[in-house]
């Protein structure tokens, strides 16, 4: 088995010179971090905190001022290394006199792609994003959704082992948010492994397996996501059709215990606002 | 780990990036649609239509003028549309794309910076040499049916003035034939095309350089009309000061820093009925491929290191 990691960045400082009198700005600081094959690593940190500046140095669109990066041991500086990455960028835009089914043919061209091997894998890749029907209409009236469908469509056409998700539900209704997430932990189930970005905090806790948390262009926590958000010292216990009786008795037990044992709070869980909105989005009309 | 993931790891191997012309040709491709789409078509048959109103609209004169007219005004014409169409071309692709991301998508694909740029270069060339050939076969063929017109009207006026001697039809015929469809209009068209594919490359080092599209049109107008002018330039500010060693270093420094456009005028003398030679147009490729040669070897020096 290889231990290659998908990722590996290590050291990485960005420093993009300013000009016509600015100073110079210092937008990652030292900031090392792997991604190993196979999971889903979230990159999360407020706005300008160094997280696409990384992305694309990772992806060989920017050049480290110190430290180096690499995908799957090679060198991000060399163009052999995006054999094995599909990116999806914020907000994507594409050629708008094409459709969805010619913008994958041109991008598959690009990877060295062609004929009966490249139409299946569009085809294949546009039924995986829900595409099909969209297929032959032009990418320019494509909704916000369905362009970030389409970019993880042209991100995926080569077969890559990594993908680079940037902001993937940035402007997207919920239920459009909700395809991307599934699509993500379906990449997962494949052996993808998929680097993100995103502000939805509850999205990435739903799906990474690891995160590193960005602030001002250093990495301020890092590690897996159950050790980042577990609290050590409580327990949580969630019971269904309780009666009164039978909670009476537990707080009692609690009570009884002595010592430091408390029960901290009992009711019932809340749902998400994002799993309210779906629900109550996809009831059938009532006449 | 999963176990699809470690299987794939263990058994890729990646390939090496090396040129490749059908990458070329996709992008190559993409651009020349992408440029069709913004419009630029309709620009280029209005031209036609205006070309071919003003071939059947100019009153007779003589022959020889009438023919000359016509050739000046359409290759002139022609020399700005292309010219214009190069530069904007240019000056628009590489900042839309930056700005749509797809520069991203593009380049986060196993394709080198150079092709990428060689492809956006020859999808402007291409759509500049179809509009010359469609423009070029409309003037051979108005050429061509006004020649006869010209040609009959001449002679009945000759009769009508009672001065049809041989001499006088033979004259004319030769004025005819020697103005009217030959060879010369196509190598003037040629011309044409090396001149815009030289300020094309320029402009594609400009906007390789600025972020601006407004910079980069204004620069390279700019370098343009000094490049029409260069002649002057080198007389004005060498001939009486340098030695002729100094004299065509400082001309070659000048030249290659802006390109001698005047070395593809060819319209004044094709308008006015000379014959271009074999090696006029020979120098005038050979000298065009070196320019671009050298321009594009620049803009992927800079283009390498932008950061994007």
């Amino acid at each position: 088995m290889s231990t290659t990691p998908a990722v590996s960045v290590k050291n990485l400082t960005k420093i993009f010179k300013g000009s016509l009198g600015k100073g110079a700005f210092r937008a990652v600081h030292d900031v090392s971090l792997t991604v190993e094959a196979g999971e889903v690593y979230g990159l999360i940190g407020p706005n300008g905190s160094g997280k696409s500046t990384t992305m694309k140095v990772i992806l060989g669109l920017l050049k480290p001022t110190a430290g180096e990066t690499s995908i799957f041991g090679i060198p991000s500086t060399e163009v052999a290394s995006r054999h094995s990455v599909g990116f999806l960028p914020e907000n994507p835009y594409f050629y708008k006199h094409l459709n969805g089914r010619e913008t994958l043919h041109f991008y598959g061209r690009l990877c060295g792609m062609n004929g009966a091997k490249l139409k299946s894998r569009a085809d294949e890749m546009l039924a995986l994003t829900g595409l099909e029907d969209a297929a032959t209409r032009r990418v320019g009236g494509y909704s916000k959704g369905m362009l970030q469908r389409l970019g993880l469509a042209q991100a995926l056409i080569h077969e890559p082992r990594l993908l680079v998700l940037d902001e993937p539900t940035a402007g997207v209704d919920p239920a459009g948010s909700r395809i991307i997430r599934d699509l993500i932990i379906e990449f997962r189930a494949r052996g993808i492994t998929v680097l993100v970005t995103s502000h939805l905090l509850e999205q990435m806790q739903e799906v990474c397996d690891r995160v590193g948390i960005m602030a001002h262009g250093r990495m301020v926590r890092e590690g897996r996501l159950e050790d980042l958000i577990a609290v050590e010292n409580q327990t949580e216990m969630v019971l269904e059709n309780a009666s009164p009786a039978l909670l009476a008795k537990i707080d009692a037990l609690v009570k009884a215990e002595g010592g430091d044992t408390r029960l901290l709070r009992s009711g019932h869980p809340r749902t998400t606002l994002e799993r309210l909105f779906l629900e109550a989005t996809n009831e059938p009309k009532k006449s | 780990m999963s176990q699809a993931a470690a299987q794939t790891s263990a058994s890729f191997s990646t390939p090496t990036v090396r040129f490749s012309p059908s990458r070329v040709w996709t992008l190559a491709h993409a651009t020349m649609t992408q440029l069709m789409r913004m419009k630029i078509l309709p620009f280029l048959l209005v031209l036609c239509a205006l070309v071919v109103a003003m071939g059947f609209g100019l009153s007779v004169i003589n022959p020889e003028k009438q023919l000359g007219q016509l050739k000046s005004f359409s290759l002139g014409s022609l020399q700005i549309f292309s010219i214009v169409i190069g530069i904007v071309a240019t000056a628009l692709l590489l900042p839309k794309d930056l700005e749509d991301r797809t520069l991203y998508t593009i380049l986060s694909k196993p394709v080198p910076r150079f092709d990428y740029l060689l492809g956006k270069f020859i999808g402007v060339l291409m759509l500049i040499a179809s509009g010359l050939v469609i423009m070029d076969a409309i003037l051979s063929l108005i050429l061509w049916m006004q020649q006869s017109v010209l040609f009959d009207a001449a002679v009945a006026q000759l009769h009508q003035d009672k001065q049809d001697t041989p001499e006088a039809l033979a004259q004319l015929s030769e004025i005819v034939a020697r103005q009217g469809l030959t060879w010369n209009l196509h190598w003037a068209v040629w011309a044409i095309f090396l001149k815009a594919s030289v300020v094309t490359a320029v402009a594609m080092i400009i906007s390789c350089i600025a972020s601006s599209t407004l910079f980069t049109i204004v620069i390279t107008f700019c370098i343009t009309l000094i490049g029409h002018g260069e002649a002057l330039i080198r007389d004005y500010f060498f001939q009486p000061n340098l030695h002729s060693t100094a004299k065509h270093v400082a001309s070659f420094v000048l030249a290659a820093i802006i390109p001698d456009l005047t070395q593809f005028d060819v319209v004044d003398s094709v308008t006015n009925g000379q014959i271009v030679p074999w090696n006029a147009v020979n120098d005038m490729t050979g000298i065009a491929a070196l320019y671009l040669g050298v321009y594009l070897f620049i803009t992927h020096l800079v283009f390498v290191e932008k950061e994007l």
